[in-house]
């Protein structure tokens, strides 16, 4: 590495847009899929190496699918999240699942996610545990300090909190621009933008 | 105590005709004065002002009215009806003839309200397989149970078990706790058709003490109840029908005269026959009739009690949880214990649609499908209003005070008596420039007014203009931004780095907008918070609940132009098409701006 380059940023920015912190821990990198446009900020593990064991009967013939955590366009993971593919026995023998995370899913500090799929527009708060193959629909809040227990589904708008997970409340119509992570994005990286005011 | 990041309620316009009624109000002794609506200041702390603020996001606005609509005063029509847990469709018929209720194999664990999912018994617990959402695919088989994989509950655990491991809601509708079948509907009519069942039972039932201790299950006493009283109904009507009979109408029949009488008389009027016919009616006495006399020997529920102590008993919001009629416990001993609580199914959820109260517009209307999440019909206040941010501005000492350092860190407490300042932004939604007129009271109402001083109250701001300029606001795209728009640009980025030291046009000055930019507008607000101790009043010195909370009542008034809306019929009349009409919409809320230091 030469010494004329620019000194190192906090940050790894890819040609899609990804920002991920070099303190990141990614293990298992080429079965983690980026949408773009995605932070991940330092102190985050995802659990690429937990792939899927046993391939669905339909696929076999077909290349295997390696993808073990998909996550999609403008998703913010915070300090010290972990993204953990979920597992359970199949036909008999133990395999993992992919996790799916849509768009503009925030997963705040701490938190640990195992589900099976997140939607899109998913505001996680910080310290929440997702429970094994917990299904997450589109525009779901979840407070700090959640517990999801495993194969909860929870559906579209809904705010949930509690250990175990409970429905408080419903995301109003006018509550679902904040879920957009756009200017989120802009304010993390090598060379952050302010937040608009 | 929790420091708060500063919020913006916005007060419906629903609830003003209800204050209006009532002038006194306990704690806002200015509203008493004045007599004009416009001249009463709106208090934030008035025990009915909880009921009328709401966040920005939670308002709708009805085109037609030109008003704000909050969710206490929409109407609201449930559109679907759907299982949270299988997401699937519940049809209007299906929810008269099954309830609200899912009615697949969707159920809650009653101890902690977590998912169920169907296991075999079979096998060992292992958790991995507890954590299986089905075990269909499993080669395993036998009886299955519900378990929680949240708290290790299991169905077992009340005595119930499946023979298969789908259909659960059919398959526990017929068991009770404990395992023990559960008569239907159908088979309860046959039973007490069947004379042949009933000796059976009174043989079994040994002791034959007249048959009034046969336990009756809650169902079954409640059809015995529902024909016996039935009957009741329909025979003093078979007794006066002699009378009766001779024409359909029965108006000849003294009875029903009476019983017309008594009905526009409101029953003063009693006449002998009616009093009589009333005796007519008796209670159940037989087991075939409903009656199930009270079991008051509570001594197995105490020596469990004893036994399993507090931790045994079931809490109220369990209970709540639990679904009507499917304890098998009789009403009097409705269960109590967590050993007999069963599987919740899951209560359905909705989509509702919402209507103007006034105009009957609809205002907020979701697709009908449980999956997608757009709407058909969405008119958010935030489009139509402008939306306030609260930030707190820290002045370096710079300007010569030493001003407000502590308010720099947002969420910090606010000192007493010490001036601070907060920055506003207005961002305007709508495509017209508005013109905004602020007013607010000098002194917070409350025991302890604090001192408010808004330094701009009016000014203009921007129209909110095409989507693509919001998009070439990105710094990537700062090339192609419009002169105009650069220069604003390049001005407001001063005003945010630059210090306000170093910047002399962002001193505080009265009348004078701290910071524009394309369709937004800062201005300061200057608060000196109370001093929270009561000189002489000595009676009550404690704080109230929030009294510590420094919360502003502001009116806000937006004018704008609009082109005249041709849907209203006479409005375009004899105008041109150019015609513009003045827009008005002016309405109270809440800053609240922090916690107070005592």
């Amino acid at each position: 590495m030469s010494l004329r380059r620019p000194p190192r940023g906090e940050y790894i920015e890819t040609d899609t847009g990804n920002k991920v912190a070099r303190k990141a821990t990614l293990v298992g990198t080429q079965n983690i899929m980026l949408g773009g446009k995605t932070v991940i900020q330092p102190e985050v593990m995802i659990r690429g190496d937990l792939v899927r064991t046993i391939q669905a009967s339909s696929q076999s013939g077909a290349t295997p699918n390696s993808t073990a955590v998909a996550i999609g366009r403008y998703c913010f993971l915070s300090r010290g999240c972990c993204l953990r593919p979920p597992g359970r026995l199949y036909k008999g023998a133990f395999t993992y699942m992919p996790l799916r995370m849509g768009d503009h899913v925030f997963v705040g500090p701490g938190s640990v996610v195992q589900a099976a799929s997140i939607g899109s527009h998913v505001h996680i708060g910080a310290k929440v545990v997702i429970g094994e193959f917990a299904i997450i629909k589109d525009y779901v809040r979840i407070l700090d300090g959640t517990v999801v227990p495993p194969n909860m589904v929870i559906p579209n708008f809904s705010i949930v909190a509690g250990q175990p997970a409970r429905l408080i409340g419903e995301v109003p119509e006018g509550g679902h621009e904040a879920f957009e992570l756009r200017d989120l994005y802009k304010t993390v990286g090598n060379n952050p933008q302010p937040a608009p005011s | 105590m929790a420091a708060i990041t500063p919020y913006t309620y916005i007060q419906c316009p629903c609830s003003d005709s209800s204050t209006l009624g009532r002038s006194s109000d306990t704690n806002s002794s200015r509203a008493d004065g004045a007599d004009d609506d416009d001249d009463r200041t709106f208090d934030p702390r008035a025990p009915r002002s909880n009921y009328s603020l709401y966040p920005l996001e939670y308002l709708l606005y009805c085109e037609d009215c030109h008003q704000i609509r909050c969710p206490r005063c929409v109407a609201e029509e449930i559109v679907t009806y759907y299982c949270p847990n299988c997401l699937f469709e519940v049809p209007s018929s299906n929810l008269k003839s099954e309830g609200n209720r899912c009615t697949r194999s969707c159920f809650q664990c009653p101890i902690c309200i977590g998912p169920l999912a169907v296991t075999s018994v079979e096998t060992k617990p292992d958790p991995s397989l507890l954590a299986a959402p089905d075990n269909t695919a499993a080669p395993q088989s036998g009886p299955y149970a519900l378990t929680c994989s949240y708290c290790n509950w299991s169905s077992t655990e009340v005595g119930i078990k499946f023979d298969k491991p789908n259909g659960i809601h059919a398959q526990l509708s017929k068991l009770r706790n404990g395992g023990t079948a559960r008569l239907t509907a159908k088979e309860r009519k046959e039973r007490r058709r069947d004379p042949s069942y009933r000796s059976s039972a009174a043989t079994e039932q040994g002791d034959g003490r007249s048959g009034s201790d046969e336990k009756l299950d809650l169902e079954t006493q409640f059809a015995n109840l529902k024909s016996f009283y039935q009957s009741q109904l329909a025979d003093p009507n078979a007794s006066d029908g002699g009378l009766a009979a001779l024409s359909d109408l029965g108006f000849s029949s003294p009875t029903s005269l009476s019983r017309i009488m008594s009905i526009y008389t409101g029953g003063s009027l009693h006449d002998k026959k009616a009093k009589l016919r009333v005796g007519a009616i008796r209670e159940a006495l037989e087991v075939d009739e409903g009656l199930q006399l009270a079991d008051l020997d509570e001594s197995a529920a105490i020596a469990q009690l004893h036994s399993e102590g507090h931790d045994g008993t079931a809490s109220t919001s369990r209970l709540s949880d639990q679904p009507p009629n499917f304890g098998e416990a009789h009403l009097h001993g409705r269960s109590r214990f967590v050993s007999e609580l069963r599987p919740i199914p899951y209560l359905l959820r909705t989509k509702r649609s919402k209507r103007c109260p006034v105009c009957r517009h609809i205002i907020s209307k979701p697709e009908a499908k449980v999956q997608t999440t757009r709407f058909r019909i969405r008119l958010v206040a935030g489009s139509y209003i402008p939306s306030i941010a609260i930030r707190p501005l820290s002045l370096s000492s710079g300007s010569g005070t030493s001003a407000s350092g502590s308010a720099g860190i947002p969420g910090a407490l606010l000192e007493p008596l010490k001036p601070a300042h907060y920055l506003l932004t207005f961002t305007n939604p709508i495509f017209e420039s508005i013109k905004v007129t602020l007013g607010a009271p000098a002194k917070t109402p409350g025991r302890f007014a604090s001192k408010v001083t808004v330094l701009c109250p009016e000014f203009e701001i921007d129209a909110n203009t095409d989507v693509w300029d919001e998009a070439l606001k990105d710094p990537s795209g700062a090339g192609e931004l419009r002169d105009r728009e650069r220069e604003r640009e390049r001005r407001r980025h001063k005003g945010e780095e630059g210090g306000n030291v170093s910047n002399n046009n962002n001193q505080l000055e009265v009348g004078k907008i701290w910071e524009r930019g394309r369709n937004w507008v800062s201005i300061v607000v200057e608060v000196v918070p109370a001093w929270l101790r009561l000189e002489h009043g000595t009676e009550e010195q404690r704080l109230r609940e929030d009294e510590d909370l420094l919360e502003i009542p502001m009116f806000v008034r937006v004018e704008w132009e609009a082109e005249a809306v041709g849907d209203e019929v006479g409005a375009v009349v004899g105008r041109d098409k150019e015609a513009r009409e003045k827009r008005e919409l002016a309405y109270w809320c809440v800053l609240g701006l922090g916690r107070i230091r005592h």
